[in-house]
């Protein structure tokens, strides 16, 4: 743990609890970026800063408030955290508001994540640009002579927090990110000038895909946008791919959460233990996967991160909630927000559900739209693939899906299996039968 | 990694970070009178006076570039919540810094501190500096505060106000709410304000400084009926100060948002498909802003990506259609009385009878096409270097009345509030989620309809707008941001009813039948 981070923690709690305040919790991060972008062979942009703050959740029995400053001057901060525990006296007093019992801290697991690189403080500035030169150049050769522009870039950074509370709660992390890609634009029939783009990323540099790899996906992502346009409106079965997976599924998974299940605004309220969607649909949080973006020990009311299983086989084992909801719901917390959501992969690629399928729609990516919670309806616009004989024919663009959540994932038939590898959500690409896809 | 080459138009609060109900603490008045405002603050609380600035842009022109600025930002926001009845918690937000940017041709040099202190301010401008690798560049040793119009003037004591005052006015939507109507289960409510002060010294000699409110008042409620629930959201604000959230502003906002959760009871699904769309006059500006208005950015066009590249002087509408982007509205979340580069707000003429005049210009987009700035450059705050913006985007008024455009477009549906619109630059494709609106059959307004998407293409969309009402409205909320390569900033729009000879809507069942 870092120890002035640490003691500065321990005084804003002091102080506040000095001041009037009945607990505190205060948290302190810093964080460390560096930014490159390379387009016509030469920097575009570079960017780079060191950023910190303070937040303090501030208790007087039930009334409560968050405060964030930069400021971290010791007068400043003093007067900073007088004045806020002042404030916080005229909020109404809410009864369920309060930090967790501690009790719910136990039976944290320690263990290394492996989250941190810690080489990345020995990154050279030329390291970075060779990256971002590296990219566009193979992006441009991929892509060819349609090309009107790329943007190819670097963004790493490392980040580091300590958060403290006054009845017990200690926590320390420290991660590092490195991500690279590219954006291509080329030209397309008439004034399209379609864009595509792939970025990819790893916790530490030496686990970052190749170079070429992510200036080719880049180029040929884009030169698979060629030709877009809609077609008939009709039911067909889509594919869609899995790094947009969670396009649709944040919608469900809206209906998972205390939050939206108190405030009456959750299509799933009423569905805890029942079955809601195709046995093929399970999903699981494994919060300890080594590496993992979305890896943690605790989480954000400071319960120790465990393994779950939160809908097996369409049925709904688990609601999402955090400490202050658990007490609205009068039910156990669960956790207030997941960490790295696993939906099983199957054994075929994509290329073989095609093949499959015959007939369908690959979606490559979403556009627009959104999810109602509180009725689960939600329409989305697409961009993908119409493939016949399992093979791609044709782009499209400017069509759309719209269905019901208690409809839709009933209509999920196969899972690839491939797993997305860059982000804190492992989603396969998903096979939906019959779906009204709405165009001309 | 979130996609970076879409630009997305996200109208709600309620996601918003951000936050504090805090009065400076830094000691001192924060507003004294309009005038101690806008000029010296920074120089007066935290010592950075011109030989500072001179310093910094020298330092960021140490080794070369066209020109080079600094931006300073003391940003202060509070955020109130009603939930279950209660003003039960309060989210409060400091942001208080400096970004340097040195600039060469269209290449950007970029650092930011959040302290301070020489030695900070100085390493970032070196951080700007390493862009470039030439001969310094010298620096003026004057700068000169320009004059500035104010669009958002404010009574000073209506800005800085306590908690226990807005406490009330939030309090009472509650009340409100429950009172019109017994379907309502739930009303969340809240009450978001941010002053922002900045300063901008540029190595071409120009000084600006301004302070900008922003703030609004919202209310979402939960309906149930029939074991059926539905959900509405909606807010006033912008450019204010306080005065402006009266008791009658409350009654207003709660009949609007309990009357829309009403209405979703008896709403249906459109039938998918092509049909003609009537855009309903205000907040619907949202699809010209998000369609057709980011592909106006010169930013865009000057790397030859927007669908507008090469269109300035010929006809992208029809005659009678002419949109402007303008920061000089009274009061609006878009409105500045200087862009984030030292460039006076101003209004600028987009599309003039149906031909494209001009792009949205920062300043390096200008130098590329050799035209002036058009106070278009903007950030979301010091962290960020400025890009080209829109600010408040409408098209004016025509000579239909509205009534006529809904039966000229006989069969399809109306749209009253559309929101989460994005639009993909290149191929000007775009989509709308449709959150209140009305069935157009045998040209006569019926059923409302709901959470369906519309799809679209911005160029032509715009070249299918075939008839405009005489009825502008300009979007009277304070909660809305628009995104664009990681940024945020608040923006405003207008449209009066128009009809688009076709769109792309998509509902749940086919032509021929409604859900």
């Amino acid at each position: 743990m870092n120890q002035e981070m640490y003691d500065l923690c321990k005084w804003a709690i002091d102080t506040a609890l000095k001041n009037g305040a009945t607990d505190c919790r205060a948290r302190m991060s810093r964080r460390r970026f560096v930014n490159i972008r390379y387009r016509d062979h030469k920097p575009e942009v570079v960017k780079e800063a060191t950023t910190r703050g303070l937040n303090l959740n501030i208790y007087i029995n039930g009334k409560f408030s968050s405060q964030n400053t930069p400021d971290l001057r010791q007068t400043a901060l003093e007067s900073f955290i007088k004045k806020a525990v002042e404030n916080t006296h005229f909020i109404e007093d809410d009864p369920y508001r309060s930090l967790p019992d501690p009790k719910y801290y136990e039976g944290r697991v320690e263990m290394d994540l492996q989250l941190s690189d810690p080489r990345h403080g020995n990154l050279t500035a030329e390291q970075r640009h060779n990256v971002a030169k590296t990219i566009e150049q193979v992006s441009l050769e991929k892509a060819g002579d349609k090309v009107i522009w790329v943007e190819a870039g670097m963004n790493d950074s490392e980040w580091e927090e300590v958060i403290l509370a006054s009845n017990g709660f200690k926590g320390a992390n420290k991660t590092t990110d490195h991500w690279a890609g590219a954006s291509v634009t080329i030209a397309d029939e008439g004034d399209r000038k379609p864009m595509g783009y792939f970025w990819a990323g790893a916790r530490t540099f030496e686990d970052m895909p190749s170079l070429k790899s992510i200036g080719e996906q880049a180029a040929l992502r884009t030169l698979d946008l060629l030709g877009g346009k809609k077609i008939k409106t009709e039911s067909l079965p889509i594919v869609i791919e899995n790094r947009v997976v969670g396009n649709v599924l944040w919608g469900f998974l809206s209906g998972l959460y205390g939050n939206n299940i108190q405030q009456k605004r959750s299509f799933l309220a009423d569905k805890k233990g029942k079955i809601v969607a195709s046995k093929l649909f399970t999903i699981k949080d494994d919060p300890f996967i080594k590496k993992g973006f979305g890896s943690r020990l605790y989480d954000g009311d400071g319960f120790p991160a465990k393994k779950r299983t939160i809908v097996s086989e369409g049925k709904i084992e688990e609601f999402l909630i955090d400490w202050y909801y658990s007490r609205k719901l009068d039910c156990e917390p669960t956790t207030g927000g997941t960490s790295n959501l696993i939906i099983p992969p199957g054994d075929k690629s994509v290329d073989m559900l095609m093949k499959d399928l015959n007939r369908g729609i690959l979606i490559k990516e979403f556009i627009g739209g959104n999810s109602n919670s509180a009725t689960g309806d939600f329409s989305v616009g697409i961009i993908g693939k119409l493939f016949e004989n399992g093979i791609p024919v044709q782009s499209v663009a400017e069509m759309n899906i719209a269905d019901n959540h208690l409809n839709f994932w009933n209509k999920l038939s196969a899972i690839g299996n491939d797993p997305w590898k860059y982000g804190s959500w492992l989603t396969p690409s998903l096979v939906f039968d019959d779906i009204l896809v709405s165009g001309i | 990694m979130n996609e970076i080459d879409r630009r997305t138009f996200l109208k709600n609060s309620a996601s918003a970070a951000g936050v504090l109900f805090l009065t400076p603490y830094f000691g001192g008045s924060m507003l004294s009178s309009s005038e101690s405002i806008q000029i010296g603050y920074f120089e007066r609380e935290f010592g950075i006076d011109d030989k500072m600035c001179q310093m910094l842009l020298e330092k960021a022109l140490s080794k070369g570039g066209d020109f080079a600025d600094v931006y300073f930002e003391h940003s202060l926001e509070n955020w109130l919540v009603l939930e279950d009845g209660k003003v039960s918690r309060s989210y409060g937000n400091v942001l208080l810094g400096v970004g340097i940017r040195t600039v060469k041709g269209d290449q950007i040099g970029y650092g930011f501190t959040q302290e301070l202190t020489k030695e900070s301010m100085l390493s970032a401008a070196s951080t700007a500096a390493s862009l470039v690798n030439e001969s310094a560049r010298p620096v003026g040793k004057s700068f000169n505060s320009i004059e500035l119009k104010n669009y958002y003037p404010f009574d000073p004591s209506m800005i800085e106000i306590p908690l226990q005052s807005k406490l009330p006015l939030v309090k009472a939507i509650n009340d409100k709410c429950f009172a019109l109507s017994n379907l309502i289960v739930k009303v969340n409510a809240g009450f978001h304000d941010s002053t922002k002060r900045i300063l901008i010294v540029t190595s071409e000699g120009v000084k600006a400084e301004d302070i900008l409110p922003r703030n609004y008042l919202y209310a979402s409620t939960v309906g149930e009926k029939d074991g059926r629930t539905e959900q509405s959201w909606y807010n006033f604000g912008g450019r204010r100060d306080f005065s402006y959230y009266t008791d009658e502003l409350a009654t207003k906002l709660s009949e609007e948002v309990v009357g829309r959760t009403e209405k979703l009871f008896e709403a249906i699904q459109p039938p998918a498909g092509e049909m003609p769309v009537v855009l309903g006059p205000g907040v619907t500006g949202i699809l010209l802003h998000e369609a057709i208005g980011h592909g106006m950015e010169a930013d865009f066009n000057r790397k030859k990506i927007s669908t507008y590249s090469n269109m300035i002087g010929k006809k992208v509408a029809e005659h009678f259609i002419t949109i402007i982007d303008d920061g000089t509205n009274p009061h609006q979340m878009g409105s500045i009385n200087v862009d984030d580069e030292g460039v006076p707000g101003q209004k600028t003429l987009l599309v003039e009878n149906g031909i494209l005049t001009s792009y949205m210009h920062d300043k390096i987009s200008a130098k590329y096409y050799g035209v002036e700035p058009t106070g278009n450059g903007r950030r979301q705050n010091f962290e960020h270097y400025p890009q080209p913006r829109m600010r408040n985007t409408y098209m004016l008024g025509g000579n239909e009345i509205s009534e006529d455009v809904i039966k000229a477009a006989k069969n399809g549906i109306y749209i009253e509030d559309v929101s989460n619109g994005e639009v993909k630059i290149g191929e000007g494709d775009f989509a709308f989620y449709v959150s209140q609106g009305r069935m157009i059959e045998d040209g006569k307004l019926t059923a409302p309809i709901k959470d369906v998407n519309i799809m679209g293409n911005g160029p032509k969309m715009l070249e299918n707008i075939i008839m405009v009402a005489n009825d502008l409205q300009i979007y009277e909320g304070g909660a809305g941001s628009c995104g664009k390569w990681g940024q945020s900033v608040p923006v405003s729009f207008g449209l009066p009813t128009c009809l688009v000879k076709s769109m792309t809507v998509g509902g749940t069942q086919q032509k021929g039948g409604v859900s």
